[in-house]
């Protein structure tokens, strides 16, 4: 079996932090991660999600040399982060300070290739890789132009771009789609997905559930520098005992009702009348995905019709609500540890 | 917003004593220098009182001046460099009081820097000379008015500016020391300098009637025309900031119309 | 393996020299293209020295008196020290056209620092797998040619203000003082680069600094009017070697260091061991601060 492209052992980084409370100063430590251990496989987009203040970030800057950790080890690309930084840095691509890290006195394209020469790429290949950026994310209209002069999400997409200027084997991309309009965000994951079946490994944090349901092959949930929960999205969303509603609204004779309550692995159905003699029915079910075609079956019949169908199944969020008891909304920095500490953990 | 101004201050003492430092350093050098040029027997103590009471007194006009730019009107382009000027923009607080904010506390610490240069000054030749206090103390109110008008006006300038607006302030700084005489006498500058550039800059006549009248000497550029000068002055300290303040928002409105106010 | 991929990309981690020399000049490039988007910044900072001269010589006529006793004067006081010049006005502006260099190396430099992190640009530096030296060797060159452009238009401009003839020395020679002068700024400048790194809200601290520069290195006087113990310490100080150095030759006074062969032996030292201990300073920093909070806090 191939060894894990990026590995973490038993990664730990506390900060001492100044606190003034009451017109006094003093010094807390806080502990940014506890003890981490993760393997990222190559070839994989492993998703990091986790609130404010989680750890995310200092995981990040541990792994690309920006942060000396406390204690324990990581490997990026076979290198070791603290003992070979310059190796590790020229295996990574990154997007990490948002639509900061360029200069706004240069246009966009004198930042790629600044940043071009800065990973080693040599002259002629870099001007090729400029040209072929430019056409992939489509930033002919603006490259030639000041980035000071750039909307946020423009600048979000050259800071994208400078990531991939070099044609790293790892990617790390913190956020990149904040900020983007719709179209510009789903172009990006679309490119991220090429980037995946070209055989990149790609680590991605979003506050977005619905990005890391559709980009990513693994998540870690990561709160208060710890990783409560590492799977496939579906395998953690079946770990929380949660139901699915399936919501059918149309005409439904009292036989399709009778017909669905007795479909096996439907909890409950729940009828609501509405004017005009249609019906809107929640089905509680286990899993919505495996008996969608039964409820269907169950549900046809009779003259019965169906007008409108949703199945709403557990989000990520929802796994960190239960790991948590909080929502990913809420900023870990403002809780205390002991306001913080999960239910029944 | 003024405490929120005194509570950045306080969190920086470096900062505090870094400017202070500043001060000192500079009354040194051009002590030292002064020094240089002295004949090695040295002049008779009043002589050099005096002189030292008209470098102490313009250095104090000078502060005002270069702070009241620096801090109200370059304060504006730190707002810009950490982004918390469109923020502050968008905040119902009016901007007049945005800036009214940053004066008082400016003006509280310049006066003590002040302070603390005449001091040292005086220590080092023995004694200045301090006529006619009240008066010029009413003067130099005068001339801070006026000094921040042109705060409120070179803070406009730096939303346009932007980088450009730092070497601009030392610029101006640089300029009003030499053309407004603020550590030398008017007679020692060449005549046309004096008549085509000096007597047209209104810091010149709120320098030189400050200084004077603490010193307790007649006013330079217009020796005949007491009244006169004190009428600029005046004008200077009442127009400027309504002047100052009208260019300010100008600025600030056509930056906004073009979508650059939180352009770094 | 995993290692085996980083044979895919540009990357590769092993750069050739040139590779390095490309690091060095896209960065050199780089910083001139960003300062000519300045409107004026250079020829602002030429001006600077100007004005900053005209103060003591100004200053220096009032206590005087007249002109010609300010030269009297200025030569019985320079005598003193051992070198007897009545050209204040060329002396003082020598002084402050040096000192621009000094100031500049300084704020470009040593405020490079805090300024790539206040526009989060010093973490993209740090993030790339080029050498931090080879980085800073494409923005003291950048400080060079602005800080010599800044000395040279200076002085051409003062010479037309203040009448005077800044090339009746040994040019060459003062031009040598001059580079041999440069390292031992750098290795100031990363020293204090390493100071900034580490504080918030720099700008007075720098402007602090700067002042104190210009009061040690005599840019208005010779260092021997301080009193013993501050005399030592200024004379101690690189920027005043320089400056003296500089100064006497283009004046053809005699330096208050001694003949010139001293001047040169302690130029040299300075030259290799100052810059050694500045960058030792900044790369000791860079770690300490990249264990606390990581370089793009600010």
């Amino acid at each position: 079996m191939a060894e894990p492209i990026i590995r973490i052992e038993r990664l730990s980084k506390t900060y001492m932090s100044k606190e003034r409370k009451k017109g006094a100063k003093g010094k807390k430590a806080v502990h940014a991660l506890k003890d981490v251990s993760l393997d990222i496989e190559d070839g994989e987009v492993f998703g990091l999600l986790g609130p404010n203040g989680a750890g995310k970030t200092t995981l990040i800057k541990c792994l690309t040399t920006l942060l000396i950790p406390t204690s324990g080890r990581a490997w990026v690309n076979g290198y070791d982060v603290l003992a070979e930084e310059e190796r590790v840095r020229a295996s990574i691509g990154c997007m990490l300070m948002g639509d900061r890290g360029l200069y706004w006195k240069l246009t966009g394209r004198e930042n790629l290739d600044f940043f071009g020469a800065l990973y080693h790429v040599p002259r002629a290949p870099r001007r090729k890789r400029l040209q072929d950026l430019i056409a992939l994310l489509k930033l002919d209209d603006f490259v030639d132009r000041t980035v000071e002069t750039y909307s946020a999400g423009q600048r979000m997409i050259v800071a994208f771009a400078k990531s991939l200027i070099h044609d790293a084997p790892i990617l790390f991309l913190d956020e990149p789609t904040v900020t983007m309009d719709v179209p510009t965000a789903r172009d990006l994951r679309h490119i991220v997905k090429e980037l995946h079946a070209q055989g990149k490994t790609i680590l991605y944090t979003t506050h977005l559930m619905h990005e890391a349901e559709e980009l990513c092959n693994r998540v870690a949930i990561i709160d208060h520098g710890e990783i409560i929960a590492l799977g496939t999205p579906s395998d953690l969303k079946s770990s929380i005992a949660r139901e699915d509603v399936v919501s059918l609204e149309g005409v439904f004779s009292d036989a399709s009702i009778g017909r669905l309550r007795a479909v096996q692995g439907i909890r409950n159905v729940a009828v609501a009348t509405e004017s005009g003699g249609r019906t809107k029915l929640e089905v509680l079910c286990e899993n919505s995905r495996a008996i969608l075609p039964k409820i269907i079956e169950a549900a046809m019949g009779d003259g019965a019709t169906i007008e409108f169908i949703r199945s709403s199944e557990p989000t990520l969020e929802d796994v960190f609500i239960a790991k948590t008891g909080r929502t990913l909304s809420v900023d870990t920095r403002v809780l205390g540890e002991r306001e913080a500490r999960p239910r029944g953990r | 917003m003024s405490k929120k101004v005194l509570v950045e201050y306080s969190r920086y003492p470096l900062n505090f004593l870094a400017i202070f430092g500043q001060v000192f350093i500079i009354i040194l050098l051009f002590v030292m220098s002064t020094f240089a040029f002295s004949a090695p027997g040295g002049g008779s103590g009043s002589d050099v009182s005096a002189f030292a009471g008209m470098m102490t007194y313009g250095f104090v006009t000078s502060m005002f001046m270069s702070f009241t730019l620096w801090e109200v009107g370059f304060s504006i382009r730190q707002e810009q460099v950490r982004g918390t000027l469109e923020s502050l923009y968008l905040s119902p607080t009016n901007q007049f009081s945005n800036l009214l904010s940053r004066i008082f506390a400016v003006l509280a610490w310049t006066a003590l820097v002040c302070v603390g240069g005449i001091a040292l000054v005086s220590g080092l030749v023995g004694g200045l000379p301090a006529t006619n206090v009240l008066r010029g103390l009413g003067i130099l109110v005068l001339s801070v008015s006026g000094f921040l008008g042109m705060g409120f006006l070179f803070a406009g300038v730096t939303i346009k500016l932007k980088e450009s607006a730092q070497l601009l302030v030392s610029g101006l700084q640089f300029f009003f020391f030499i053309f407004s005489a603020q550590f030398f006498p008017f007679s020692v500058l060449p005549a046309p300098i004096l008549d085509y550039v000096s007597r047209w800059l209104p810091v010149s006549y709120a320098v030189d009637l400050f200084r004077t009248t603490l010193v307790g000497r007649p006013p330079e550029l217009l020796p005949n025309d007491v009244v006169l000068e004190y009428v600029i002055v005046a004008l200077f300290g009442v127009l400027s900031p309504v002047l100052g303040y009208l260019g300010y928002k100008t600025i600030e409105r056509r930056a906004r119309r073009a979508g650059t106010l939180g352009e770094y | 393996m995993a290692g085996e991929t980083v044979a895919r990309g540009f990357g590769l981690g092993r750069p050739g020299r040139r590779a390095s020399i490309e690091v060095v000049w896209t960065v050199f490039k780089a910083r001139l293209r960003i300062i000519s988007r300045y409107r004026g910044a250079i020829l602002l900072e030429s001006f600077i020295p100007i004005f900053f001269a005209g103060l003591p010589i100004f200053l220096g006529i009032a206590v005087a008196g007249s002109e010609e006793q300010a030269a009297q004067n200025f030569f019985d006081n320079t005598q003193l020290a051992g070198q007897g010049t009545n050209e204040y006005r060329l002396y003082v502006l020598l002084g402050s056209s040096t000192f621009m260099v000094v100031s500049l190396m300084l704020w470009l430099i040593g405020y490079w620092v805090r300024r790539e992190q206040e526009t989060g640009t010093l973490e993209s530096l740090y993030l790339s797998p080029a050498k931090r030296l080879h980085i800073l060797t494409g923005v003291t060159s950048y400080t060079l040619v602005r800080s010599l452009s800044a000395f040279g238009i200076a002085l051409a401009i003062g010479s037309l203000v203040f009448g005077v003839n800044p090339l009746s020395g040994n040019i060459l020679a003062a031009l040598g003082f001059l580079a041999l002068g440069l390292p031992a700024l750098w290795g100031i400048s990363f020293l204090f680069g390493a100071f900034v790194m580490r504080i918030k809200e720099a700008n007075a601290v720098i402007q602090l600094v700067q002042w104190i520069l210009a009061f040690l290195m005599g840019v208005y006087f010779p260092v021997t009017m301080f009193p013993p113990v501050l005399r030592g310490f200024a004379m101690a100080f690189p920027p005043t070697l320089m400056n003296d150095a500089v100064r006497s030759t283009l004046l053809n006074i005699s330096s208050i260091y001694g003949p010139w062969y001293v001047v040169l032996a302690l130029m040299f030292m300075a030259a290799w061991i100052v810059p050694l201990l500045g960058y030792e300073a900044f790369t000791v920093m860079e770690r300490r601060i990249k264990r606390d909070q990581g370089v793009g806090q600010f």
